[in-house]
């Protein structure tokens, strides 16, 4: 079943006199229990894709389908309720909120929800059991390593049970052992039955996923 | 998301940044405290000055004393004697017998007794003063309408002239003073009065009497006629008008057409001390107010440099679903917990402040607590601090998740 849409889609930023093609006529779909790498060096278009992707940007030209609805129907709000209830985020940076616990930081997505589940403190241990980070429930982010944190940041992109996960570059400020486990991780989310849309500018990271965009200059050059 | 969950959110991120909280709250603190105390200080004048007025006979209280005739009645000046006993008894023919005539004749003398001697303000009067001035006899009695028509010697004291004449322990009721070489009996004490204490006392001046028969003043110890004033207390207010006129009537007959006495009430003393208590509460308001809009700035000012620390947090919080609004609220929130406690300790310092002066000015100048400035105040910092978050908040709610997320 098709979740997201890219029909023709262009993006492009006025900048000086003339104007940065950002991204140009890309059309691809992404399928439940897909797992995409968006795979491009830095200055591609992978993180205006990535954007797009997570409703955070809208394209130029072109048409961004979620559940075959149109991006240009929703509203900015009912955009935001779209991210809170439907899409998970991973980032490079794992961007936790400083000052909450691991559990408050997990909790966050579901806060926005226009109906909070009654069962909210059941999903966030279960979501970090899921991820192994159960025991640090009560820590706060910067008591952590890096991988531990980008776990705690996942908890969080699983705890609203998402229609799809976008992780942007997630292995990006980790040491390739830690990368390696979270890529795992990943994996067997995926297993598990979980959409997953992986930007990377690593083939190595790319290859474990099984399918793969390539991005280049603003344009998909292939999808393998 | 929930306002409760808002509340908290806002709660926690005024724990996590104490020394910031802390001097917002100050603000508004500083400018509750400053609106309350000063116009408590307006409230404690009017409250020290309507307690001093009520004992000088209150508003009910018509004056008539002498003054120098117009200046085209100054050839036939001698054609009136002035205020005189008779004139007195003339109003009281003329007046409702349910009013009280006071006529009062001055005397500064010395009192003798036993080798001491005290300069006074002694007084000629008739019981009448006794219900004006709310004079109250301790030890004895006051002089009889016997002993008035008599021109007895007879003398009440206050309590300062009795303490300055006796000994502590002696009882002065029975005893003799003597005025001009006359002895007088003291037949009775008046009660010490005292609003305030010590040195602020402001009914001092009522223990600091010496009271005889006006006849017994006139006849024996004073060298004319003239009396200083005639106070008359009508019943009601509403009649103070017609009594004025009553008063002046006669009078005028009385002393061949010479305005030669001067009618007066305590209205216009009323009026002119209500105005004054209006222009102080406006000032004390827009005082209040200026402090107050200081504090919306300072806490304008921490809101926005809190948000510039925190465009990567909005970030995040939009990434993952949080709406404009939820950002707008989650931040007004804030301001408005910062100014709500800032606004409760302005409360609780108010009242600390305003007993603490009490306790260190002298009282006729202490500040009275006032519900009102109270409320007032609180107000004013809630709504100064809401007013002061929502453009902050809004700053917040438009930030681009895009660029908040890239901010380092």
């Amino acid at each position: 079943m098709e979740i997201l849409r890219f029909e023709n889609v262009c993006k492009r930023y006025p900048m000086g006199d003339g104007v940065v093609n950002a991204l140009v006529d890309a059309s691809f779909s992404i399928h439940e229990g897909d797992f995409v790498a968006i795979l491009g060096p830095s200055g591609s278009g992978k993180s205006t894709l990535m954007h797009l992707l997570g409703f955070l940007d809208s394209p130029t030209e072109g048409g961004v389908f979620f559940e075959d609805r149109r991006l240009e129907d929703f509203s900015a709000s009912q955009r935001a309720r779209i991210r809170a209830e439907k899409i998970g985020f991973v980032f490079q940076a794992f961007n936790l909120l400083p000052r909450m616990t691991v559990f408050g930081n997990a909790k966050l997505p579901l806060a926005y929800h226009s109906h909070p589940p009654a069962d909210a403190n059941e999903r966030v241990h279960r979501a970090l059991a899921l991820v192994g980070m159960a025991n640090r429930a009560h820590h706060k982010p910067s008591e952590l390593s890096g991988g531990q944190r980008q776990r705690v940041a996942i908890a969080r992109a699983l705890v609203n049970e998402p229609r799809i996960i976008l992780a942007d570059e997630p292995t990006g400020n980790l040491d390739s052992k830690t990368a390696a486990t979270i890529l795992e991780l990943f994996e067997e989310l995926n297993r598990q039955g979980r959409t997953i849309v992986l930007v990377t500018h690593d083939p190595k990271v790319a290859e474990r996923t099984k399918r793969q965009i390539h991005v280049m200059d603003g344009r998909i050059a292939r999808e393998t | 998301m929930s306002f409760f969950s808002g509340i908290l959110n806002g709660l926690g991120e005024i724990w996590a940044h104490k020394l910031r909280s802390f001097l917002t709250m100050l603000c508004v603190m500083l400018g509750v405290v400053s609106m309350v105390v000063i116009t408590g200080f307006v409230e404690g004048m009017f409250t020290s000055w309507s307690k001093n007025l009520a004992e000088r006979g209150g508003l009910e209280k018509i004056s008539t004393g002498n003054t120098e005739p117009p200046a085209r009645q100054e050839a036939l000046a001698s054609l009136s004697k002035g205020l005189t006993l008779g004139d007195a008894l003339q109003l009281q023919r003329a007046l409702p017998a349910s009013f009280h005539i006071s006529p009062e004749y001055e005397l500064r003398t010395t009192l003798f007794r036993r080798g001491k001697r005290d300069w006074v303000r002694m007084q000629g009067v008739t019981s009448a003063i006794m219900a004006i001035n709310r004079y109250e006899v301790a030890k004895g009695r006051f002089f009889t309408e016997l002993e008035l028509r008599d021109s007895a010697n007879v003398i009440v004291l206050g309590t300062w002239v009795a303490n300055r004449l006796f000994e502590r322990n002696e009882n002065p009721v029975g005893q003799f003073v003597d005025i001009n070489g006359q002895p007088f009996k003291v037949v009775g004490v008046f009660k010490h009065y005292e609003l305030l204490f010590r040195e602020w006392n402001t009914l001092r001046w009522k223990n600091d009497v010496a009271f005889i028969p006006i006849t017994t003043g006139i006849k024996k110890v004073g060298r004319n006629e003239k009396l200083a004033w005639v106070n008359v207390q009508v019943d009601d207010v509403e009649k103070l008008g017609e009594t004025v006129d009553t008063i002046t009537n006669v009078l005028a007959t009385r002393h061949n057409g010479i305005f030669d006495f001067k009618v007066s009430t305590s209205e216009g003393e009323l009026a002119s001390f209500a105005e004054s208590k209006r222009n102080s509460v406006f000032f004390a308001g827009i005082i209040g107010g200026v402090t107050l809009l200081v504090s919306a700035i300072g806490i304008a000012n921490l809101m926005l440099a809190s948000i510039n620390e925190r465009v990567r947090e909005i970030g995040i919080r939009k990434a993952i679903g949080a709406t404009g609004r939820n950002i707008f609220s989650q931040f007004v929130v804030e301001a408005v917990a910062l100014s709500l406690c800032g606004g409760l300790m302005g409360m609780a310092v108010s009242v600390g402040a305003i007993n603490g002066l009490q306790a260190i000015l002298p009282p006729d100048n202490a500040p009275a607590l006032s519900g009102s400035a109270l409320v007032v105040g609180f107000a004013f910092s809630v709504v100064a601090g809401v007013l002061a978050g929502v453009y902050p908040a809004l700053q917040a709610s438009k930030l681009d998740p895009i660029t908040a997320l890239r901010y380092e």
